[in-house]
């Protein structure tokens, strides 16, 4: 059944391809706007080949890593801290409620004036977009605490710091999975918009400079480029969820005895 | 070993007054197995969690060794009914265990004894490596029992903890945790629905009345303490010890105090 789907999935893409190769060959679109997939696959070829492209990829990654990894701690911190402290859930609601709903993207004017085009305004969008990715995932979490679990940990004397390593932590780390798993998607997109729109050096930038210079083909492989890596940001996230949680419902399956 | 005290427990909550437990008062001696019973929704959970220091009562007081109890006392273990939740299902059997182990700072290798005499005891050697949702569950009470024996306390606390698994599995539990009674001398608060479990199983039965709870009636459970599940079940004696207690639930549930007898 494996091979069967993989082998359709093979033939949609094939297909795919072949629709893009066909239909400005054959005039339906502008071509000047809409190349062929053989052009855009040898515009690839060029920049796969071509050292500024590469870095402009690294520059890309390290924001959207860094911009992950801040948004990510930060992020379990305040979500472990509302939990525990009392009180304060209800004191925060409305103004996360507030806050979170507000795009990034309008942002954009205040990043560029705190910090121009440096990597600071990419981590600002970023670390803004993911945050409540995974602080609202966080927050589900650490109400899904079994009442026995936390019983059974207080009758056997686990301080706090101990049920929140031992109780509230794996309790909640399905959906910090979740929330991680989100963010990690919302953080691409956030890290190419602000190289795109404020210029900052990256991938979006180099989209920007392909698309002034009338370089098609090239626009479409650099954002061919972007789309694998959204695919292999999410297949890495969901095994690294599987190896985290092998324990859990969702991945275990049903277990015979 | 444990005295209960004029315990009173009144819930408030969302102009909602509910008088769960009125007033009760009965100790425990040291090395006795005491079996509560009372009709269901009578507060018997409510009071193994006042007794065990997870819920504070709202008077009276509750005695460990002479000392009160105001949060979860060293020498307790408590056995929830619901052995499914009260294991941890990303920790292994054995981490399960040993995790409270860990919280009285026991060394390593006394750690390692512990938990292996314990899985030892309740015939789980094998399954330390095991998942708890891996085992049947019965064995999962086993492990939580284990769990409980590991930590050594002077008083185990089990509030109904075979009333989610199946009959023949009920009556091997029942044995085991007579066995462990037996040769480990624990003082052991049983609290059942079950009349004839509080009478197979305890030395004393002590029968609470309807909610607001008190207590209707103490009784000694004067069998032998060789008990099994074939011979002792069809004694002449077991079904008038059975009997007067299914009586005095009944009168507990028409709201009748019957006479209380020591």
């Amino acid at each position: 059944m494996k091979g069967a789907d993989a082998a359709l999935g093979a033939a949609g893409l094939a297909a795919f391809l072949a629709l893009c190769e066909a239909v400005p060959r054959l005039g339906l679109v502008d071509e000047d706007y809409f190349p062929p997939a053989g052009r855009v696959a040898d515009a690839l070829g060029r920049e796969l080949s071509d050292g500024a492209f590469w870095s402009a990829l690294g520059d890309t990654l390290t924001g959207w890593a860094l911009g992950l990894a801040i948004a990510v701690s930060a992020g379990v911190l305040a979500g472990v801290l509302i939990a525990v402290v009392p009180y304060l859930r209800e004191a925060t609601a409305s103004t996360i409620e507030f806050l979170r709903p507000i795009p990034s993207v309008a942002l954009i004017p205040l990043a560029v004036l705190l910090y121009g085009t440096e990597l600071r305004s990419v981590l600002l969008l970023v670390v803004y977009a993911s945050f409540w990715q995974v602080l609202i995932q966080v927050l589900y979490g650490v109400r899904d605490v079994d009442p026995v679990a936390e019983e059974t940990a207080r009758s056997y004397g686990l301080g706090t710091w101990a049920r929140v390593r031992h109780v509230l932590w794996p309790t909640a780390l399905p959906y910090v999975m979740t929330g991680v798993r989100l963010a990690a998607a919302v953080a691409l997109i956030l890290a190419v918009t602000a190289e795109l729109v404020i210029g900052a050096p990256g991938l979006g930038a180099r989209i920007a400079v392909a698309q002034t210079s009338q370089a098609v083909p090239e626009m479409y492989a650099l954002i061919v480029v972007t789309g694998v890596l959204g695919l292999l940001i999410n297949v890495g996230a969901r095994s690294v969820e599987r190896r985290a949680l092998a324990w859990h419902q969702s991945v275990r399956g049903e277990v015979a005895v | 070993m444990l005295d209960v005290h004029g315990l009173r427990k009144v819930y408030e909550g969302s102009g909602r007054r509910t008088e769960a437990v009125r007033d009760l008062t009965f100790s425990v001696e040291a090395g006795e197995l005491v079996c509560l019973v009372g009709p269901s929704g009578c507060g018997k959970t409510t009071l193994l969690k006042c007794v065990g220091g997870l819920l504070a009562p709202t008077a009276g007081e509750v005695r460990l060794a002479g000392r009160r109890v105001e949060g979860p006392p060293p020498g307790m273990a408590f056995v929830f009914q619901e052995y499914g939740r009260s294991l941890f299902p990303w920790m292994r059997v054995g981490q399960n265990v040993e995790l409270p182990l860990k919280q009285k700072k026991l060394g390593r290798e006394r750690r390692r004894e512990l938990v292996a005499d314990a899985l030892e005891s309740v015939g789980l050697a094998d399954a330390a490596g095991a998942y708890p949702w891996q085992l049947s569950g019965g064995m999962q009470q086993r492990v939580a029992i284990a769990r409980a024996l590991a930590y050594e306390p002077e008083v185990l606390l089990m509030d109904e903890p075979f009333a989610a698994v199946d009959a023949q599995t009920r009556a091997d539990l029942e044995d085991l945790v007579r066995r462990l009674w037996r040769e480990r001398g624990i003082t052991i608060l049983f609290v059942t629905h079950d009349i004839d479990e509080a009478v197979y199983l305890g030395e004393r039965v002590i029968v609470l009345s309807a909610s607001p709870t008190v207590v209707q009636e103490q009784l000694k459970v004067d069998l032998p303490a060789e008990r099994d599940q074939v011979h002792t079940r069809v004694s002449p004696r077991f079904a008038e010890l059975r009997t007067r207690v299914y009586e005095q639930i009944q009168a507990a549930k028409r709201g009748g105090a019957g006479k209380a007898v020591q």
